[in-house]
């Protein structure tokens, strides 16, 4: 009975794999059809549509635009979700559930009103749509993440620690830039990670705050709207690679740092 | 006053000075860092003002302003307002919300989707996640866990499309059932409720999954033996401990789902057909004409949001009266 349930649970498991790994491998294989007509089935196969992409001035800026607002946008939600978290752990005082009510509120809101808002705030502010306004409002909506996986890892902290560190005489400052601040990283690291693959693949906040220029997943959206194309397969498999490669990466870096760190 | 913590060399004795400092050393016997400090630490009180006054004013202006200014120009007739043009204040952006089919419409249309997408992913998700935290040995659970992560690190557009190329006329599963003998002409599963249905279960799949799967982790083993032994059959174990017990998992994940799928812009408008408009494309279309259309457009964004939270709320306290009633 019991091992009746455990095969048929295998089994579910797998067919899940299958369910999300097969369309993104069957996208892949399209951007390989040596013919205009996307559908299966593929007959004969080229590289054109890669060397397309990598000759194509517009989609490698796309890739640096989209590259260059992620990071700066990381580097925003990093210092303030940190600073935020700083505050809200391991503390009691007056108003702290609102503050952290509202410090999580934009990964609640759905993606279409989260653009709109942003965007209108923007208006009021006298943001130009373009990159200065995207970085904004990815900045904006990755603290949330930021916020909670540094205030779990700050919650293992023994108060010890820090304290040991103020007995020797270390002010609140240098107590936190040498202890708390090292003790964070790994989770400072894993969050950045994340801001990163968040704000990169983002399609609703860039596509609402964007200027002329289109971030990659606003460029693959255009591009969609007219027609179907290998070459689109080919830039979303770049981006695909990207994405998992630096997902995976960094699913092995926290989670070693992380044992370290224990250990 | 930096005279009294500067040590001095006396006697031959080696005594340190700034030269041999550590950075952290150099740094606290720094005169304007002394100052600094002094004044930042100089009661309990103003450290904390240092430290909460910048959150304070991030999360205010930052996380509420945007939604409060929404709120705002959701009351308004004109926005942006045209020089020499006075604003007023009006209702009448809601009011045009329940006088025309083509926007409630959609509205209840993207409730009642995201409700059954929402409840597709649970089905599809539970038994997996139940799979890997109680049949799966530690170490491999990571690594299956980590398999099925892969493909969710990939963005909203790509895999809107995969879908796409999936579901086609000479997609891939049009193309196999031929392949098979099923069918001689391909079935139209595009830009339908289903297409669109299967991307957004694909897309927030993940979200359901976590929050169940360490529901189920930190449940003991021990409290199904022990059912077991008492003669409980495997359905009767399942209703009355496994799912009364992952009831808080199975609430947060579906929270999750929910807002997130009401929320999808781009997949309903590749995925989905004429017949599938959902209230994000509704609100969408206020933004791309002229400026005088953005109250009514954050009149839309604003009801839909009340109705979200609204609704996931009162979801929440529905679970959460559940498991209170099942554990007395």
């Amino acid at each position: 009975m019991n091992r009746g349930n455990r095969i048929l649970l295998s089994c579910v498991y797998w067919a899940f794999v299958l369910y999300v790994f097969v369309p993104l491998i069957l996208m892949i294989l399209m951007g390989f059809k040596d013919s205009k007509f996307i559908g299966f089935p593929i007959r004969s196969w080229t590289l054109d549509w890669y060397t397309g992409v990598f000759a194509d001035a517009q989609v490698l800026s796309t890739f640096g635009y989209s590259v260059a607002i992620a990071v700066l946008a990381t580097l925003v939600s990093v210092v303030v979700g940190t600073w935020i978290a700083v505050l809200l752990e391991g503390r009691k005082f007056l108003g702290r559930a609102v503050i952290f009510g509202l410090a999580v509120l934009p990964a609640l809101v759905p993606g279409i009103i989260s653009a709109i808002a942003f965007r209108i705030y923007a208006r009021w502010l006298g943001i130009e749509p373009g990159m200065g306004a995207i970085i904004w409002a990815h900045a904006v909506h990755n603290v949330p993440f930021v916020v909670l996986v540094v205030m779990a890892r700050l919650s293992s902290l023994p108060k010890s620690q820090t304290e040991a560190a103020r007995d020797l005489g270390a002010d609140p400052f240098i107590a936190f830039l040498r202890i708390t601040l090292p003790y964070l990283v790994p989770a400072i690291l894993g969050a950045s990670i994340f801001c990163l693959l968040l704000s990169f693949d983002d399609f609703v906040r860039s596509f609402f705050l964007g200027g002329y220029e289109p971030t990659l997943p606003v460029l693959i959206f255009a591009k969609l709207k007219s027609g179907m194309s290998p070459e689109i397969n080919a830039i979303a498999t770049v981006a695909l690679i990207l994405t998992a490669a630096i997902g995976i990466w960094a699913e092995r870096f926290t989670r070693r740092m992380n044992k370290d760190s224990k250990a | 006053m930096s005279n009294d913590v500067v040590p001095r060399a006396n006697g031959g004795i080696v005594v340190p000075t700034n030269s041999n400092l550590t950075f952290w050393g150099r740094l606290a016997n720094w005169t304007p860092y002394r100052i600094f400090v002094g004044l930042a630490t100089a009661s309990p009180r103003r450290q904390f003002l240092i430290l909460a006054t910048f959150p304070l004013l991030w999360v205010l202006t930052q996380h509420l302003g945007p939604m409060l200014q929404m709120l705002r120009v959701s009351l308004t007739d004109a926005y942006p307002v045209a020089p020499g043009v006075e604003q007023h204040f009006t209702l009448d952006n809601y009011k045009r919300f329940f006088e025309d089919r083509i926007f409630w419409q959609p509205f209840f249309r993207t409730l009642a989707f995201a409700s059954v997408f929402t409840f597709c992913t649970l089905i599809l998700t539970y038994p997996v996640a139940y799979f890997l935290a109680r049949h799966v040995s530690r170490k491999n659970q990571m690594l299956m866990l980590l398999l099925i992560l892969i493909p969710f690190w990939v963005g909203e557009i790509v895999r809107t499309y995969a879908i796409m190329i999936l579901l086609g006329n000479t997609g891939a599963v049009n193309q196999l059932l031929k392949w098979v003998g099923l069918i001689d002409r391909p079935i139209p599963f595009m830009y339908t409720s289903f297409s669109m249905g299967i991307g957004i279960v694909y897309l927030t799949a993940l979200y359901m999954l976590l929050p169940l799967y360490s529901a189920l982790e930190k449940l003991p083993k021990s409290y199904n033996e022990a059912a077991a032994d008492l003669g409980a059959s495997a359905w009767t174990r399942f209703r009355r401990i496994t799912l009364p017990l992952t009831i808080e998992g199975i609430s947060s994940g579906c929270t999750l789902v929910f807002l997130i799928s009401t929320g999808f812009y781009a997949t309903p408008v590749l995925l989905g057909g004429p017949s599938t408009t959902v209230f994000a494309e509704t609100i969408a279309g206020f933004f791309h004409v002229a400026g005088d259309e953005w109250p009514t457009g954050a009149a839309f964004a604003t009801i839909m949001f009340v109705a979200a939270m609204f609704l996931t709320g009162a979801f929440q306290k529905l679970m959460n009266s559940l498991r209170k009633g099942d554990t007395k």
